[in-house]
């Protein structure tokens, strides 16, 4: 008896420790929940896609919106986790159905997830009384509402795509096309995204260039409140999601033709490629266009004015076709606490907190609202700040630039018109400036008028559209390739044979005799 | 006091549970989903991956490109491990440990910082965006040379000096020795090296992207891809277990099943 239960000790130790790991976290759960009742917000998004404070000590230039947040409401506290593509997203939401209160897909994803029913709807009291309906651009609102996701989905970033490029190396004039990057001149000194949609995007758009160019001349549309702007937008959007045999033959061919162009693809590369000059022109959402530009640009000693850093102005171009007009919105998937999620998206929807946002993500707030216009002001306006003018005018395009040009009205009432106090929402740049940042931060409105969304496609679509750019990227082996694949073929048969025929000769029949031999032994 | 006793059996249970849970479900995952498509939200069982690998010709051209780039990166790294393997475990250095370290220091850095430092040299040296090919091997033989260093001077070093000398006395030149002691007694530092060098060349990619700017896609991408972008974990699975099994053959070829000899024993744990 003894003896048993002497061996059987360390295996009870181990359990009786097994079993107090086990019960430590749980305890500290316990003493956790019983101290404070709490609720909890479960968000999921993007990388890097909220205002957080900086790592570095003593850089508290950003603002931590979710600290912000829980003191704002105490008994809330918000549970942040993050996703890489709109695909593991979907998968994490299948996998764990009511695990997340509110998550931010892009916009083909928020359509995938309100056709398949994921989604719950936000409350009229949310759409009617909130900082989203006060704030939210009117321009972005009419688009959701043109589109139907109103009551599914609010926008919580947005922006176009474009080409970065290097004026010193590149012509302008070059890049009012798509198939700008077809061409000789610029071989190996362009890429473009490892990302099938976008380059996809990027293939329709070279190979229906003629037609898009007729339908522009035919419509004329110059601002989004013409007549014809609805039926001109529709007929691009159709275009642009052209997905027959035909166009993803086509669209296979011509990146096919493009990749002997290319520097090559890139998801994060291309912006430190720009700035430190492997290349020359980056097909780029307008996000990250500001931030290439902004990396690029010379660094001048605010009290001194000398010169820090080196640097070069980078442009960035939207062709005269078309482009991609692109969102990322918030949705409650089923099972969320809408109460809670509402409450998030109200939050985020303050002019203060969407310019925090910008502030750190470099992305285009889908909120508008008198504080982000005014940080635009302070981060582009160039003309002389006069603090006896009214409101109206904050600035009132006072001023010259180097040359002695007079600035430019750049116009944003489309963006901002009705969600703050100013009559005329202009910010004064000079002529150069016009396409730099500011054009990538807030396109104009012609641009508006002539971008498509992207939409969703079906699972069939997807799979075809998958396998064309697999061909895209995997094909064509060169040349050398094949011969050196059947020199080593050659090789290992040669090796193979001669080891056969080695063997054969090695292995001689023993005599009859020595296998009685054996036996007798 | 008594002593505390563990039997053999004991001992081995945690690393039972571990293999269990990490390496044998989640291989019986790998296989469930390559044998099986979801078609309307329903798995069912299906042979539909298996023929679409191979009827495919991007897949198969990316197959044969990983292979020929795995077969040259492991050829250059045995070309230039193997004279460097011998000299240090013949060489009478009483500091041949220092040397052997420096070998293996540039491990200690984390991978992805020495390809993207790589990747600015061959920027300086102008073969970046020009020499893809070129640049993916280079970047797979500088990190995966220690691997194949490592196990070959193992088996060298544990040569025993009395066959080559018993080899010089019968009369072999020096390379006859080399050809006919030296070189087929550090068979098994050979073969473990090449498996240690040839499996993640076929599948590290983030060499392959870094290097040669997304232009050339390997094995290892294209499961990534599958995975995360196009959102297909069947085929993702199934082009796994294909590899899987090119692997399981290459070390069927190579002997590297062949039961260990003692002065070739724990060689192959490199």
């Amino acid at each position: 008896m003894k003896h048993r239960f002497a061996s059987c000790r360390p295996l009870r130790l181990l359990a009786d420790l097994l079993a107090l790991f086990l019960a430590v976290p749980f305890l500290f759960c316990l003493a956790g929940c019983d101290s404070k009742q709490e609720t909890v917000l479960r968000v999921y998004n993007w990388e890097d896609y909220i205002s957080e404070p900086g790592d570095e000590e003593g850089e508290d230039e950003y603002v931590d919106l979710i600290a912000k947040f829980e003191e704002e409401n105490p008994g809330i506290r918000v549970e942040y986790s993050t996703f890489g593509t709109n695909e593991n997203m979907y998968n994490e939401l299948k996998i764990n159905p009511g695990g997340y209160d509110l998550v931010c897909p892009s916009d083909y994803m928020i359509m995938k997830m309100i056709e398949e029913n994921m989604c719950e709807p936000f409350t009229d009291d949310f759409l009617q009384n909130s900082n989203y309906a006060a704030y939210a651009s009117p321009y972005i609102r009419e688009l959701f509402e043109l589109n139907g996701w109103t009551k599914y989905s609010v926008a919580y970033m947005w922006g176009t795509m474009g080409y970065v490029y290097n004026p010193e190396t590149v012509k302008a004039e070059d890049l009012t096309s798509w198939a700008g990057i077809w061409n000789d001149a610029y071989s190996g000194k362009s890429t473009i995204k490892d990302s099938v949609r976008d380059s996809y995007f990027l293939g329709v758009a070279y190979v229906y260039r003629d037609e898009l160019e007729k339908l522009a001349e035919e419509y004329n549309v110059r601002n989004l409140s013409d007549e014809n702007y609805a039926e001109y937008n529709a007929k691009v959007t159709q275009i642009m999601n052209r997905t027959d045999e035909e166009t993803l033959e086509k669209v296979k061919d011509s990146l096919i033709d493009l990749k002997k162009y290319l520097y090559g693809f890139e998801v994060d590369s291309g912006k430190q490629d720009m700035v430190t000059g492997k290349i020359s022109i980056n097909f780029a959402w307008s996000g990250d266009a500001v931030y290439t530009m902004d990396e690029a640009e010379p660094v001048y000693n605010e009290d001194t004015g000398k010169l820090e850093a080196d640097g070069v102005y980078l442009n960035y171009a939207i062709p005269e076709e078309c482009s991609n007009i692109w969102f990322d919105g918030w949705v409650m998937p089923k099972g969320a606490n809408v109460e809670l999620a509402q409450k998030f998206i109200d939050f985020l929807s303050t002019p203060e907190n969407a310019v925090a946002n910008m502030n750190y993500i470099g992305y285009t707030s889908a909120i508008a609202g008198d504080a982000v216009f005014e940080e635009m002001i302070d981060w582009y306006d160039e003309s002389y700040v006069d603090e006896s003018a009214g409101p109206s005018s904050p600035n009132g395009g006072r001023g010259f630039d180097e040359e002695g040009h007079p600035l430019q009205a750049y116009d944003l009432n489309y963006f901002f018109q009705g969600t703050g106090s100013y009559d005329d929402y202009c910010i004064y740049v000079s002529e150069e400036s016009l396409s730099r940042q500011i054009f990538a931060q807030y396109p104009t409105e012609e641009v508006i008028t002539r971008s498509a969304i992207m939409q969703h496609f079906d699972n069939a679509t997807t799979t075809a559209v998958n396998e064309m750019w697999e061909e895209v990227k995997g094909l064509p082996i060169p040349v050398w390739a094949y011969i050196v694949i059947a020199v080593i073929a050659a090789i290992c048969i040669f090796v193979l044979l001669s080891f056969l025929y080695k063997g054969r000769r090695k292995e001689y029949k023993p005599k009859k005799g020595y296998r009685i031999l054996k036996k007798g032994f | 006091m008594e002593k505390i006793h563990f039997s053999r059996k004991q001992l081995g249970i945690p690393y039972a549970l571990f293999l269990a849970l990490f390496v044998v479900i989640p291989m019986l995952l790998i296989l469930f989903y390559a044998f099986t498509a979801t078609v309307d939200g329903k798995i069912t069982f299906s042979f539909a991956n298996f023929l679409n690998f191979f009827t495919s010709t991007a897949k198969l051209s990316t197959l044969l490109m990983s292979f020929t780039i795995a077969i040259i990166s492991t050829a250059i790294c045995l070309l230039i491990a193997y004279p460097i393997a011998y000299i240090l475990a013949r060489s009478r250095l009483k500091k041949k440990n220092v040397l052997l370290m420096l070998f293996i220091l540039p491990m200690w850095i984390n991978f992805v910082l020495r390809i993207t430092a790589l990747r600015e040299l061959l920027d300086l040296i102008g073969l970046l965006g020009s020499q893809n090919y070129l640049n993916v091997i280079i970047g797979m033989v500088y990190d995966f040379l220690p691997f194949m260093i490592l196990p070959l001077y193992t088996t060298l070093e544990k040569l025993d000096n009395s066959y080559l000398e018993a080899a010089s006395d019968l009369g072999g030149n020096k390379l006859t020795v080399f050809t006919k002691v030296t070189f087929p007694l550090s068979m098994p530092g050979v073969v473990s090296g090449i498996t240690m060098v040839f499996m993640p060349s076929m599948t590290n990619y983030v060499v392959s992207d870094t290097l040669s700017n997304f232009n050339i896609t390997i094995l290892g991408k294209l499961i990534d891809e599958y995975f995360t972008t196009y959102d297909n974990w069947h085929m993702g699975s199934m082009i796994s277990i294909i590899l899987l099994f090119i692997i399981f053959l290459s070390m069927l070829f190579s002997g590297g099943f062949k039961e260990n000899k003692q002065e070739t024993r724990g060689a192959n744990l490199w």
